[in-house]
């Protein structure tokens, strides 16, 4: 049997209610890629509002028949906001366990976080206190070099890589198989290969790796993207690093032709959770919050005070892959695994529709479908190599 | 593909559907110049032309204009309405309408309605065809949908009876479905678009009134090109192509205004298709109860109101 | 030095089962340190509920082991794996 890390399953993946609380605007950084085009100091979420808010989810159960529920917290940085967040998690606990919900069974407290804070006294005793329904993400997109070109502090250009890299022990001894959140950029290109196999070095065995969505590439990137890629494989393989290691660039289900007769449901989730920002608005992910588009008005579907229009829920949530695709997506060889993000397809639209899908990564995607064809063929080429002990020459597939 | 041109005679034409014209707007003719400039367009690219009349009598220098060209004339009752191919009544004031005999559309609001449907057999009796159109379809409630479909039942259990007693007659709510066997919706974006005063294109009508910044196009433009045309197209409403309520409005303006998106229905508008698709099916097996009636029709009896909770099975 | 060897295997069911007893052991046990005795109706219920849903922990741990009759070992304790319902001993020596 082959050894092969497997991607870590997500808690309950596409199962659990996603609520996402937007809990601040602001963040210690200015990450040059980052799609919070109103990212500001001024609004953070009151304990008043999130309260207001777990009363309504909680006590509306027939409106979320879900099994289990993911207790999202999001910003900016959501560990600026640690004593809001404490407060506000020991009052979902209490509510779930006073009112008998199903949820207190299964739950999780989720944060994608800078790791700057980390190992502040109160984000520490915070972790100390709900350890077991914890799932924290740190975002470190390499070495230092790939890192501080795009994620450094506000107001100035200093990186912020020492200040996250500090905090990578500490994270990984209390979440040991924590995984990190990596984002390309058309300047991050030349640095995937280095960055990945650096994280790889520090023990985050699990690296999400991902293109950004928007339509910033220029001519040429696909090409480099492939050999950059190639080279991360010729280094994973080689170096046995596919052991222990993963790299969600590579997967072995991407790169097919789609039936649409029978693979017809949308990638996104948006709709399917439900975002709260500071005012108590509702949205269908924080990607339809206003200071997260360019372009468009953000599409509010609810709020504290009145609840959730469902109306505004049935596009979202009847949306297919089939509606919203090119004829060229539909008719596409390699299509599957081709992402996109509900977001970034309205803020791109040619009208106020989420019906539009964006193809801004279409090369992208095709880059990166033949380069992963490669890991994969090598791969196997090695394990057959190896398992049977057979010459190199009599392995058909291998062109090495 | 589009195949037809309205053509807004004034600012203030009158409604002829679900939409409401601001009551602040000021009547305002379309010039001369842009109403010829409008038919050309309409004969350039094969379109056929429907005209909206406004609540008074158009000039004679506008009439001459559209008298130059075939067309179709939607006029208020209020007017002399006398070759009007549609005549539009708003609310239950329709004894002109009936004297005059034309196929007629019935404005109406759902309390109005439910107070009042029984009153409207002598109009069903009088003229070749009844369109009833609501106007307050985007803020019927729970209860509005309940009293609907207690009065769509009773509506169509008189209907049924003038049908018994041979008496023929047509009302969109009830007897559309019967003699259709496939969508057949208003079609603003796919086969129809609306011309404003100003020589803009809309969707419909009530994209100008709501939106007169977001029109898809002019009629100074050689070629038809809608943004984002193929989401006014059954194909693409995910909700709509699995649904055989054939003879809902569909309308893309009430989608619009209450999911944000034009291919997608509110959950009123599909639960009201839906009561009115139900009200005709009891309908048909109450006329068959006496004798054979359209043998081709067939309605399944269905176990939902809104096709949208059936997702899961598409 | 810690050694992990399979040993067993429970069925879905089953492992649902003792699944849901365990987040809702450590559930309660999260609680248990914000919840003061001066909510007296809530703390009461929690003293309740953790023993209860201790015992049941327990009660399926033993239930299991006698119907499977998995191997054990005196330093070592079983382990399930929630995504693949597989049990595995853990001994450390």
């Amino acid at each position: 049997m082959a050894e092969i890390k497997d991607n870590t399953q997500v808690w309950l993946d596409g199962e659990a209610k996603s609520i996402t609380f937007i809990v601040t605007k602001d963040c210690q950084l200015a990450c040059k890629y980052c799609y919070l085009v109103g990212k500001n100091s001024k609004e953070r979420m009151s304990f008043e509002v999130a309260k207001a808010a777990v009363d309504y989810v909680l006590g509306n159960p027939e409106l979320f028949p879900d099994q289990s529920v993911i207790w999202d917290f999001i910003g900016g940085e959501p560990f600026m906001e640690i004593e809001l967040i404490d407060r506000l998690c020991d009052y979902i606990k209490t509510e779930m366990y006073r009112l008998n919900h199903r949820w207190f069974n299964s739950y999780r407290f989720s944060f994608s976080t800078n790791g700057i804070n980390y190992d502040s006294e109160r984000v520490q005793r915070f972790i100390e206190k709900n350890h077991t329904h914890l799932s924290i993400g740190i975002t470190i997109d390499g070495t230092r070099r790939k890192h501080d070109l795009n994620r450094v502090y506000k107001g100035s250009d200093r990186g912020s890589y020492d200040d996250v890299v500090r905090n990578i022990p500490l994270w990984l001894k209390q979440f040991p198989n924590g995984g990190t959140k990596v984002t390309i950029s058309s300047p991050d290109i030349p640095y995937i290969k280095e960055s990945v196999l650096h994280l790889f070095s520090l023990g985050i065995h699990e690296v999400n790796i991902n293109v950004v969505f928007e339509d910033v590439w220029q001519e040429g990137d696909d090409a480099l993207f492939e050999d950059q890629l190639m080279q991360l494989a010729d280094a994973m393989i080689d170096g046995g690093l596919y052991k222990e290691n993963v790299c969600s660039f590579f997967r072995e289900d991407i790169g097919k032709p789609l039936d649409i007769s029978l693979e017809n449901s949308n990638w996104c989730g948006a709709g399917k959770m439900l975002s709260i920002d500071a005012e108590g608005n509702f949205y269908p992910c924080t990607r339809f919050a206003a200071y997260s588009l360019r372009s468009k008005k953000p599409i509010i579907i609810g709020n504290i005070h009145d609840g959730i229009n469902q109306n505004l829920l049935r596009p979202f949530l009847s949306l297919d892959r089939l509606t919203q695709s090119p004829a060229k997506c539909l008719s596409c060889e390699v299509a599957s695994g081709c992402a996109w993000c509900q977001g970034e397809n309205y803020d791109a639209a040619v009208t106020s529709t989420i019906f539009q899908r964006s193809t801004a990564i279409c090369l992208m995607h095709k880059a990166r479908v033949r380069a992963n064809n490669y890991y994969w063929n090598k791969l196997y080429c090695k394990i057959e190599l190896e398992e049977e002990q057979l010459p190199k020459s009599s392995c058909p597939s291998c062109p090495l | 593909m589009i195949e037809y041109l309205v053509i807004l005679l004034d600012e203030a034409a009158a409604s002829y559907c679900h939409y409401e014209v601001p009551a602040q707007l000021q009547h305002r003719p379309i010039s001369a110049e842009m109403l010829q400039r409008g038919i050309r367009f309409a004969m350039c690219q094969n379109l056929a032309i429907q005209f909206v009349y406004p609540h008074y009598e158009i000039s004679a220098e506008l009439d001459d204009i559209v008298h130059s060209v075939d067309h179709y004339k939607i006029m208020p009752v209020d007017i002399d309405a006398t070759k009007a191919d549609v005549v539009v009544v708003d609310g239950f004031d329709f004894d002109k309408a009936i004297q005059l005999r034309k196929p007629t559309t019935l404005r109406v609001v759902n309390d109005e309605f439910f107070a009042r449907y029984g009153e409207l057999t002598p109009l069903l009796l009088a003229v070749p065809n009844v369109n009833l159109v609501f106007t307050d379809v985007q803020h019927f409630t729970k209860a509005d949908l309940d009293a609907y479909r207690c009065a769509i039942d009773h509506l169509s259990e008189d209907v049924a009876n003038m049908y018994i007693a041979d008496q023929c007659l047509r009302i969109n709510l009830l007897t559309d479905r019967l003699s259709l066997s496939k969508m057949n919706n208003c079609g603003a974006g796919d086969a129809s678009l609306t011309m404003a005063p100003n020589g803009n294109l809309y969707v419909c009508p009530g994209f100008y009134y709501d939106e007169p910044e977001n029109c898809v196009g002019n009629i100074k433009q050689r070629e038809l090109e809608i943004p984002n045309g193929y989401l006014y197209t059954l194909a693409s409403a995910p909700i709509c192509r699995h649904c055989d309520a054939w003879h809902c409005k569909r309308c893309v303006w009430l989608n619009r205004k209450t999911t944000l998106e034009v291919n997608t229905p509110s959950h009123e508008q599909c639960v009201m298709a839906h009561l009115e698709r139900e009200a005709s099916r009891r309908m048909l097996a109450k006329i068959r109860e006496r004798g054979s009636f359209m043998p081709e029709c067939e309605i399944e009896e269905l176990d939902y109101l809104d096709p949208f909770d059936k997702r899961h099975l598409w | 030095m810690v050694t992990k060897e399979k040993v067993g295997q429970v069925t879905a069911e089953e492992c649902a089962e003792i699944k849901q007893l365990f987040e809702r052991r450590n559930g309660l046990g999260e609680l248990a340190k914000i919840l003061t005795p001066d909510n007296e109706a809530l703390y009461e219920k929690l003293v309740k509920d953790m023993g209860v849903t201790g015992a049941k922990f327990q009660q399926w741990w033993d239930e299991k082991a006698a119907k499977y009759q998995w191997k054990s070992a005196p330093n070592g304790n079983w382990e399930i794996n929630f995504d693949t319902c597989e049990i595995f001993l853990i001994v450390a020596e």
